[in-house]
């Protein structure tokens, strides 16, 4: 459940605030929603790397649908990459890297600071 | 154990974020380029899809009006001109933002602040040839003597600067996301830095070439072989043209030392073959409709995002329409509701290179005459990407700056010399453009043109009255027969230039007989114009054609001047094959190949239209002969010029015996047939590799016309093998790299009709679809319809959006 919700809330943070802030901001904010869900550790990873990772993939494919437009064949070819679709995938998988660890870094910092839970039972 | 694996992953985490922040080596930032809500993705949408019904602009006294067409030309409507500037401005920024900032930047010398130290020889010779110092004289003049064209300048800037200002990083050119660097903003001095980059390109001497030649093949062969004046003469004003002015007196000073010896170091770049241009107009009595038509195409550079913008700039008193040079204000190429202009270049050895004395090494003063002049230093700070600053020295003497020196390729024989140039004088070239972009009459046209002073120009006129007229107007020196055309010593009082022709005395014809005007980068008078006339570069092809089409039309429509624009006559060819034909003889009738090429070539028709084989059989053989014939310029060891393929022409029909023919180091003599025979057997030879290689040698395919992004390396931004024809020498002047830049016709008349194009398209994003979709258009020799625009017409509108 975390994990979806985690995966779901990453996306959002990509298409609400990336818009208007570079993607350190987008890093920070998947890894502060990460402290708050409180996904374990590698699914965390998993989660906001998808969550990210497929936000820049789908906003790569929308746009290329919207528009129609050529360019990234055209780029592709400068950066010497292939093609407009390979693109895509390394924005995708540059997304997801970018969000993995940010929310992975998010769920390390809350366990720093949860106590075991064989506390709750003592009281 | 918690504490450690999250400082871990955090580390990891920020590493790779700052690693796809930073540039590693020439590759950029990666997060930047490819962050989709920021990076080049989102210059895919084009301007319609990012369409704002209003956008701001801080300053304006009142909202301004943009209506673009479906081909995203912009129709500016403002209440004053300040108000139309600064939208101008604003509009072109917003589509040719990057285009106007790099172009600048490689005129200022500043290339190596973007792309580091392998620009930084270029960037020297750029400040030391002095385009800084010439706009620079330039500001000193408008602040002296024009307040108003200075304060519309800081308008149009300041409408730059407002785009610039709320860019957001998705919309910033993709060049600048992939080169790496941010724009800077925009200053009138950048405008005219603009226009002397013109004068750059446009502009070339011999003077190196000539002094060898000179001292090489002696006077009398020098003239024989470049001859001031061809024997068909066909120049920019009409021959009988009678020249009613008293000439200021000039005579040449006896006993000249020339500086004489010869130069083993390589001449300036020289602008490349094939720039230059056509323009015309016809009277009334020679069109169908009565009323004057006036074309115009400017061959240059094929260039992504193109040199040229197109726009309409309207106020309440006046409609103007055609194409601007973005950075620079108002229309270059036009016309309004009542006259309609346009340009050719008139070059006319207009840099001059002078000897300096220096008194000692510290080279604060030079000889000149009895006395010592002092020298001034200007210092030149390069800053280089990535590293410090470079300076550079450079000394000025009256003359102009000394370009090559102890500092800069002192292994050259040349240093020491100084660049006179019409660039480095105080001028106001922008006024004549904005005057023109409203003059109502002939007598406009003559004030606006007064104050043009370089690169020299033919600027053809048309008007709703029913005037035709041609001037070629720049700042002339007063030059005795000769001066100029070699080295001079910089030392002799008597080398420098005197004078300068008065304005009203520059070549000009109004309504004359034969019912056109036309030029095409030919000479420009007969040598009855009574002052020297000198360049390296006249036409000897386009021209003859031009003019002899129009001696014989009548009845002219629009459309038989798209198709003269269009013309793909190969003039040279009908000049010289049939000479070749026969010069060969049957030397060949046994072979089979052979027989099938001279069977193409003879049922030619001349014309280079993209389909035919004729024209590259031609124009590989005509290569190889001239090669041939002037080989042994070659075997000088120093830079000359070879005599032009005129002259070539000339020689083989005339004087197929000649002892120019003659090849020294064999024992035989030969004649023009050898090398005719010679250079056909090259030519089989390539073109069994050609087939080779292409499998086909159609025109088209073989002359590859390739319009390419100004960085050349950004191969995908560019488009390769254009399917047209035409070439160098042609009407149709599309070769390889150059062509028409842009074409346009227009009918003056109660309204007038226009029709325009260039090989680009209005937006200057790659990633739009209104960055190249003239091409197809002009490939084919078709046009836009151009006719100016009312506030209120409402059809064909792509969007409009009020600024305010």
């Amino acid at each position: 459940m975390k994990f979806i919700a985690l995966t779901i809330l990453s996306v959002m943070v990509v298409v609400f605030v990336n818009p208007f802030s570079p993607f350190w901001i987008v890093m920070i904010g998947i890894g502060v929603i990460s402290i708050l869900i409180g996904a374990k550790g590698f699914s965390s990873f998993l989660a906001g790397g998808l969550g990210m990772g497929l936000a820049w993939l789908g906003q790569t494919i929308w746009v290329s649908f919207q528009t129609g437009s050529a360019l990234p064949d055209q780029m592709a070819e400068i950066m010497g990459l292939g093609s407009g679709v390979f693109l895509s995938m390394i924005t995708g998988i540059l997304g997801f890297l970018l969000g993995g660890f940010s929310a992975y870094s998010g769920s390390l910092f809350r366990r720093m600071f949860i106590k075991r839970p064989d506390n709750l039972y003592r009281g | 154990m918690k504490y450690f694996s999250f400082l871990l992953v955090l580390a990891i985490a920020v590493t790779l974020a700052v690693l796809v922040s930073k540039p590693l080596g020439p590759v950029p930032p990666l997060a930047p380029l490819i962050d989709p809500y920021h990076g080049f993705w989102q210059n895919m949408f084009s301007e319609d899809e990012l369409m704002e019904e209003e956008l701001s602009l801080p300053g304006l006294s009142s909202p301004v009006k943009v209506i673009y067409d479906e081909n995203l030309i912009p129709h500016i409507f403002a209440s004053n001109k300040k108000d139309l500037y600064m939208a101008q401005g604003y509009v072109t920024a917003k589509h040719r933002l990057w285009q106007m900032e790099f172009q600048t930047r490689a005129a200022a010398g500043r290339l190596s602040e973007i792309v580091g130290d392998i620009a930084l020889d270029l960037d020297r010779m750029t400040r030391r040839k002095g385009l800084g110092y010439g706009a620079e004289l330039g500001m000193e003049f408008l602040k002296k003597n024009d307040p108003e064209t200075l304060e519309f300048l800081t308008s149009y800037a300041a409408g730059v600067n407002h785009y610039i200002s709320q860019l957001n990083p998705g919309q910033t050119p993709v060049e600048y996301k992939i080169l790496n660097y941010q724009p800077e903003s925009w200053t009138p001095y950048k405008s005219l830095l603009l226009l002397k980059y013109m004068s750059d390109m446009l502009v070339g001497d011999r003077d190196l070439e000539y002094t060898n030649l000179r001292k090489i093949l002696g006077a009398k062969m020098l003239d024989k072989l470049y001859p001031d004046f061809p024997n068909e003469l066909d120049p920019v004003i009409e021959s009988e043209k009678a020249w009613e002015f008293d000439p200021i007196p000039i005579s040449k000073p006896d006993s000249i030392n020339y500086p004489d010896e010869t130069w083993k170091v390589e001449p300036l770049n020289q602008p490349e073959e094939g720039t230059g241009s056509n323009n015309w107009a016809v009277s009334g009595s020679k069109t169908k409709s009565g009323k004057p038509i006036l074309a115009n195409d400017p061959h240059l550079g094929l260039n992504l995002p193109s040199l040229w913008y197109s726009l309409q700039l309207t106020t309440p008193e006046y409609s103007v329409k055609g194409a601007s040079l973005p950075g620079a204000l108002g229309i270059i190429s036009g016309f309004n509701q009542n006259i309609a202009w346009g340009v050719t270049n008139a070059t006319k050895d207009a840099r001059d290179w002078y000897r300096i004395t220096f008194q000692n090494e510290d080279r604060n003063a030079y000889r000149y005459g009895d006395e010592w002049r002092p020298t001034t230093f200007r210092i030149e700070e390069i800053k280089i990407k990535d590293q410090e600053a470079f300076l550079d020295t450079v000394v000025y003497t009256h003359y102009g700056p000394v370009m090559y020196d102890k500092n800069f390729r002192s292994e050259r024989q040349d240093v020491n010399f100084a660049l006179k140039w019409t660039v480095h004088m105080g001028s106001n070239e922008q006024k004549t453009f904005l005057l023109l972009n409203e003059a109502k009459n002939h007598q406009d046209y003559n004030l606006a043109l007064d104050h043009f002073t370089a690169p020299a120009q033919n600027f053809v006129f048309a008007s709703k009255s029913g005037d035709i007229a041609m001037r070629i107007q720049g700042k002339f020196a007063l030059k005795w027969p000769e001066q100029g055309k070699f080295f001079m010593d910089g030392s002799d009082p008597r080398m420098e230039w005197q004078d300068y022709i008065p304005n009203d005395q520059n070549p000009q014809t109004f309504n004359p007989e034969r019912g056109f005007v036309a030029s095409a980068n030919q000479h420009p008078v007969a040598a009855t114009y009574p002052y020297y006339v000198f360049d390296n570069s006249y036409e000897h092809y386009r021209n003859r054609r031009i003019n002899g089409k129009l001696r014989q039309m009548n009845e002219i429509t629009l459309e038989d001047m798209k198709a003269l624009q269009f013309d793909d006559f190969y003039q040279q060819a009908f000049d010289v094959l049939p000479t070749m034909l026969t010069l060969l003889g049957d030397g060949f009738k046994e072979n089979e190949k052979a027989q099938t090429y001279l069977t193409q070539l003879k049922e030619w028709d001349f014309y280079a239209d993209p389909n035919q084989k004729a024209p590259t059989l031609y124009h590989l053989w005509w290569n190889n002969l001239y090669n041939h014939i002037w080989k042994k310029w070659d075997e000088f060891g120093v830079p000359v010029v070879k005599p032009n393929s005129y002259q070539t022409i000339q020689l083989l029909k005339n004087e197929p015996g000649s002892e120019i023919f003659d090849m020294e180091e064999t024992p035989e003599i030969e004649t023009a047939k050898n090398h005719v025979q010679k250079s056909f057997q090259s030519t089989m030879e390539e073109m069994e590799k050609l087939l080779e290689e292409n499998g086909d040698y159609a025109w088209a395919n073989y002359k590859n016309t390739t319009v390419q992004h100004l960085v050349p390396q950004f191969k995908a931004f560019s488009v390769y093998n254009v399917y047209t024809g035409g070439g160098a020498g042609i009407v149709n002047a599309t070769s390889g790299r150059h062509g028409a830049s842009w074409r346009m016709i227009v009918e003056l008349g109660d309204k007038p009709q226009a029709f325009g194009v260039y090989p680009g398209g209005q937006s200057g994003n790659p990633g739009s679809k209104y960055y190249k979709n003239f091409i197809p258009v002009w490939a084919e020799g078709n046009y836009l319809q151009f006719d100016l625009r009312e506030e209120a017409d409402s059809e064909g509108v792509l969007f409009q959006t009020t600024l305010k």
